[in-house]
C-alpha cells in the first residue's frame, strides 16, 4: 500500500486518517465516561465488584463430608446443601451474600467438596457460623388445656384493663401455681424431638382420613426408643391435639384419634412438594444433607478494606502518571500517542471489570498496576523499530508502518506465551489465582489490541516528515537520546 | 558486541547469582505462611499497643500450641500485632479475640484468617503444578515459534535457554523472599506465588523479544543452497543454509538492537512497581518488592545471559563438529 496506488488525493487520505483517529478517541472517551458513571453513581447497574478484602467482610470455607454418599448423588446433595445454607445466610440481611459449591480439581486424589460462603460487610463471624451450623429443631408438643385456660384468663384481664383505662395493659410475670405463664401457644413439651427420628420421607396423601388428596406430607419413622415414647404419649392423650413444631413454629396440630404404636407419624402443614421434600431431607440428615466442617475463615474489617482500596487506587493513578510521563519524555510525539493508547487500555480494562464482572481484590489491583508498566511494551517495541527506520532517512509515516510490520513477530510471540501461561493458571488455579489469571490474560489481549489499533491509527495520523527536515516537528517525531 | 564479547563474565556473574540464591534459599529456607501450612493469623490493632511479652503471655495461657507474635502496622497506620497460631476452632477464635482486645487501648481485630491444613496442602500442590505446566508450554511454544531458525542451533535450544533464564529470574526473587523471611519474618503467601508467576511471564517475554531479533537477523544474513535428490522413489529437497556473518556477531547485533526496548519496558514496569510499593496498601508491598527483584533479574538475564549462552552453546557445538563455518541443513519432502 504505497501512496501512489491510492485513488484518493493526499488531502482526502489525510482527512480519512484524521477521522479514524477522532472516532477512536471519541469512543474511548465515551467509554471512559460510562466507566466513571458506573463507578460513582450509587444506583449504577454495572458497578465495580469489590472482593471481601477490599469491601470488608467474611469468607468462610466449609468442607462437606461426602464419604458416605454415593458419588452419583453428590452434585444433587451439594446443591441442596447450598440452598439450605443460602436460606440460613439470608437471615442476616447481608446484601449479596455468595454461597457456592467448589469441587477441588483433579490435582488432589479424591475430589473434595467445599462450600464457600461470602458475607460482605459481616466482620463478626461468630453469629454467622452459629446460624450456618444450626440444626433444625423438630418438637412434638401436647395441647395443654390448663395453660390455654390460664392464657385465656390473662387475655381477659388485659382486655378488661383496656376497656377500663382506654389503653392496653400489659400484665407480665403472672404465675399460677408457681409456674410462669408463657405467652406462646398453649403447648407443653413432651420430650419427643427430632433426636428420636430415624428417617423422614416425602409422601403424598391418599385422600383418606380427612387429608387432601395428593397433599405432600412428610412421614417420619422414630427410633425404637422414640417409638415407645410416641406410643406412650398417644396412649395417654387420646382426643388431644399433638402440635408439631419446627424451629419453634407450629406446622400442624393433628388430633390424636387412637394410640399409635407403629412408630411412624405423618406431618402435614400445607407444604408444597418442594418444601416437604426439603423438610424430609433436613430431618433425616439432622441439620444438613451432608455434614459440613468449617475449614477456613477470613475476615477483614470494613475500614481496613477501604484503606487498602484507597491506597491501591492511589498507586494506580500515580503509576499511570509516571509511566505516561516517561513515555512522553523519551518518545516525544509517539510517546504522547502511546499515552493515549495506555489510557485506552486502562479504560477498556476497567469497563471489562464492570461488565464481566471481575471481582477486584487487593491482589488484582496490584496486578493491574503492574500491567500498566508492561502494557506499553508493544508500543516500545514498535517505537524502537520505527526509530531505526526514521534514523535511516525513511519518512516518519513510512517508518511507523515498517515499525509495526517488523515488531509484529516479537509482539505476537511474547503475547502468545503470556496468554498460554494465563490459560494454564486459570485451569489449575484456586479461585484467587484464577482471578489473577483472568485479569492477566485479558490485560495481555487488550494491551496488544490497543497498541495495534489505537497506537497505529494515531501514529499514522501524525504529519509525515523526514528526519532530515530538521524542524522542531522532525525532532518531536524522533525519540530517545537522538537529536 | 559488548555483551557477546564479555559473555563469559556475564555468565559467571549469573552463575554466582544463581548458586548464591540457591545457597540462601537452602540455608535460610522459606517462611511458609498459613496459606500453605494451614493455621490462623490474627491482626489486632490498637490505639496504644500493649507490651509484646504481655500479649504473648496472655495468649500462651490459652493452650493454642506454638504461637508467634510479630509487631506490625495496620493499613490505617495504627500499631498492630500479627498473631499466628495453628488453625482455630470457632470457640478458640472467640476466646483469643476477646483476650487480645482486652489488652492495650482500643484493641480491635482488623483481620482474621484461618486455613485448614488440607486447603494449604492443596494450594501448594496447585501452585507447583501451575508453574510446571507454564514452564512446559513455554518450551514447546518457543521451540515451535522458532522452528525455522535451524542454523546453527535448533529451536529447542532457544526453548531450553528460555527456561534456564527463567530459573535464574525466579531464583533471585525467591532468595530475596528467603532473606525477608529470615530478617523480618515475612511469610510466603499466595501473593508471592502470583508475583513469581508474573516474573515468569515477564522473563519469558523479555527473552523472546531478543531471540525474535536473533531469528530475524539470522534470516537476513544467510544464503541457501537447494539440492534435489531421489530416495526410494520419493523426491527430497535438501536446503543448506550458510551464514554470511559469524553467528556471534549476528546475535550481538540483535542484543544491541533490542537493548533500548529491554531497558525501557523494564523501566516503565519498574516505575509502576515503585508507585505500588510506596503508595499501595501494606498487603501488596512485598508483592511489589518481589516483582522489582524479578524485573531486575529478568532484564539482566535477557540481555546478559540468554544471548551469550546461545552463542557459547553454538561455539561448543561447532568445535565438536569441527566445522569451519557454521552451517545448517534440513530436508523437505517434495
Amino acid at each position: 500500500m504505497t501512496d501512489s496506488s491510492q485513488p484518493q488525493t493526499p488531502d482526502s487520505q489525510g482527512f480519512i486518517r484524521a477521522f479514524r483517529a477522532l472516532v477512536i478517541v471519541l469512543v474511548v472517551a465515551g467509554l471512559a465516561f460510562w466507566v466513571y458513571q458506573n463507578a460513582v453513581q450509587p444506583e449504577a447497574d454495572k458497578p465495580f465488584k469489590l472482593g471481601l478484602d477490599l469491601a470488608g467482610g467474611s469468607h468462610l470455607v466449609y468442607e462437606a463430608d461426602v464419604s458416605k454418599i454415593d458419588a452419583a448423588e453428590v452434585p444433587e446433595l451439594m446443591s441442596v446443601l447450598r440452598d439450605v445454607i443460602e436460606r440460613r445466610v439470608n437471615v442476616f440481611g447481608v446484601s449479596e451474600p455468595i454461597v457456592q459449591v467448589e469441587s477441588s480439581s483433579f490435582v488432589t486424589d479424591e475430589p473434595i467438596q467445599r462450600l464457600v460462603v461470602e458475607l460482605p460487610g459481616v466482620s463478626d463471624v461468630s453469629e454467622a457460623v452459629a446460624e450456618i451450623g444450626r440444626t433444625p429443631l423438630l418438637e412434638f408438643k401436647l395441647y395443654d388445656e390448663a395453660l390455654a385456660a390460664q392464657q385465656d384468663t390473662l387475655r381477659n384481664l388485659e382486655s378488661l384493663g383496656e376497656s377500663a383505662t382506654g389503653s392496653r395493659a400489659e400484665i407480665g410475670n403472672v404465675t399460677i401455681d408457681g409456674e410462669a405463664i408463657s405467652p406462646e401457644l398453649p403447648f407443653k413439651d413432651t420430650g419427643l424431638t427430632g433426636r428420636y427420628l430415624e428417617t423422614a420421607a416425602l409422601e403424598f396423601a391418599g385422600g383418606n382420613s380427612g387429608q387432601l388428596s395428593n397433599e405432600p406430607l412428610v412421614s417420619v419413622r422414630f427410633t425404637d426408643e422414640g417409638a415407645k415414647l410416641f406410643a406412650e404419649i398417644t396412649r395417654n392423650n387420646v382426643n388431644k391435639q399433638l402440635g408439631i413444631f419446627l424451629d419453634g413454629e407450629m406446622l400442624s396440630a393433628p388430633n390424636i384419634n387412637e394410640p399409635i404404636t407403629g412408630g411412624t407419624a405423618i406431618i402435614s402443614g400445607g407444604f408444597t412438594a418442594e418444601e416437604a421434600k426439603e423438610l424430609a431431607q433436613n430431618l433425616s440428615f439432622g441439620a444438613l444433607p451432608v455434614p459440613i466442617e468449617l475449614q477456613s475463615t477470613q475476615t477483614v474489617g470494613a475500614s481496613l478494606g477501604a484503606e487498602v482500596l484507597g491506597k491501591g487506587m492511589q498507586a494506580g493513578v500515580y503509576g499511570l502518571g509516571l509511566v505516561l510521563l516517561f513515555m512522553l519524555l523519551w518518545y516525544r510525539l509517539p510517546g504522547l500517542v502511546a499515552g493515549v493508547a495506555l489510557l485506552s487500555y486502562v479504560t477498556i480494562m476497567l469497563a471489562l471489570f464492570q461488565l464481566i464482572p471481575v471481582t477486584l481484590t487487593a491482589a488484582g489491583l496490584a496486578g493491574f498496576v503492574l500491567s500498566l508498566g508492561m502494557a506499553v511494551d508493544a508500543n516500545v517495541l514498535v517505537f524502537e523499530r520505527m526509530k531505526e527506520e526514521y534514523a535511516r532517512g525513511v519518512s516518519s509515516r513510512e517508518a511507523a508502518r515498517v515499525g509495526f510490520m517488523r515488531a509484529w513477530s516479537a509482539i505476537r510471540d511474547g503475547n502468545i506465551t503470556s496468554l498460554l501461561s494465563a490459560i494454564i493458571l486459570f485451569w489449575f488455579g484456586t479461585s484467587l489465582v484464577k482471578g489473577f489469571a483472568l485479569v492477566f490474560g485479558i490485560g495481555v489481549i487488550m494491551s496488544m489490541l490497543t497498541a495495534l489499533v489505537v497506537t497505529r491509527t494515531l501514529l499514522l495520523t501524525l504529519p509525515d516528515i523526514k528526519k532530515s527536515a530538521g524542524t522542531l516537528l522532525a525532532t518531536l517525531l524522533g525519540n530517545g537520546i537522538q537529536k | 558486541m559488548f555483551f557477546i564479547a564479555y559473555k563469559k563474565v556475564f555468565i559467571a556473574i549469573a552463575a554466582v547469582v544463581m548458586v548464591g540464591s540457591v545457597a540462601i534459599i537452602g540455608s535460610l529456607g522459606l517462611n511458609l505462611g498459613i496459606d500453605f501450612t494451614g493455621g490462623s493469623l490474627t491482626e489486632v490493632s490498637y490505639q496504644t499497643a500493649p507490651d509484646k511479652t504481655e500479649l504473648e503471655n496472655l495468649i500462651n495461657t490459652q493452650n493454642l500450641g506454638g504461637i508467634s507474635v510479630r509487631e506490625s502496622v495496620d493499613e490505617a497506620g495504627r500499631d498492630a500485632y500479627l498473631i499466628r497460631t495453628r488453625d482455630l476452632s470457632e470457640p478458640e477464635r472467640v476466646e483469643l479475640e476477646s483476650a487480645v482486645t482486652s489488652l492495650g487501648d482500643a484493641g480491635e481485630i482488623s483481620r482474621f484468617t484461618s486455613i485448614g491444613p488440607v486447603i494449604g496442602q492443596e494450594l501448594r500442590d496447585k501452585a507447583l503444578y501451575a508453574i510446571l505446566g507454564v514452564v512446559m508450554i513455554i518450551v514447546i511454544y518457543v521451540a515451535f515459534a522458532f522452528r525455522g531458525i535451524g542454523t546453527p542451533v535448533s529451536s529447542w535450544t532457544y526453548g531450553a535457554i528460555t527456561i534456564f533464564v527463567l530459573v535464574h529470574d525466579v531464583l533471585v526473587p525467591t532468595a530475596l523472599m528467603s532473606v525477608l523471611g529470615y530478617m523480618a519474618g515475612v511469610e510466603v503467601d499466595v501473593l508471592f506465588v502470583m508475583a513469581l508467576l508474573a516474573v515468569l511471564g515477564y522473563s519469558v517475554n523479555d527473552t523472546i523479544v531478543v531471540f525474535d531479533r536473533v531469528r530475524e537477523n539470522l534470516m537476513a544474513n544467510r544464503t541457501e543452497k537447494r539440492t534435489k535428490r531421489e530416495e526410494a522413489g520419493v523426491m527430497y529437497e535438501d536446503v543448506q543454509y550458510t551464514l554470511t556473518k559469524p553467528y556471534d556477531q549476528i546475535v550481538g547485533t540483535a542484543v544491541r538492537e533490542t537493548l533500548a526496548r529491554s531497558i525501557n519496558t523494564s523501566l516503565t514496569t519498574f516505575i509502576a512497581l515503585i508507585a505500588l510499593y510506596f503508595l499501595g496498601g501494606a498487603v501488596t508491598q512485598t508483592f511489589a518488592l518481589i516483582l522489582m527483584a524479578g524485573v531486575l533479574a529478568g532484564t539482566y538475564s535477557s540481555i546478559c545471559i540468554a544471548s551469550p549462552l546461545v552463542v557459547i552453546y553454538a561455539q561448543w557445538r561447532a568445535k565438536k563438529e569441527k566445522a569451519g563455518s557454521v552451517e545448517g541443513e534440513k530436508s523437505v519432502v517434495l
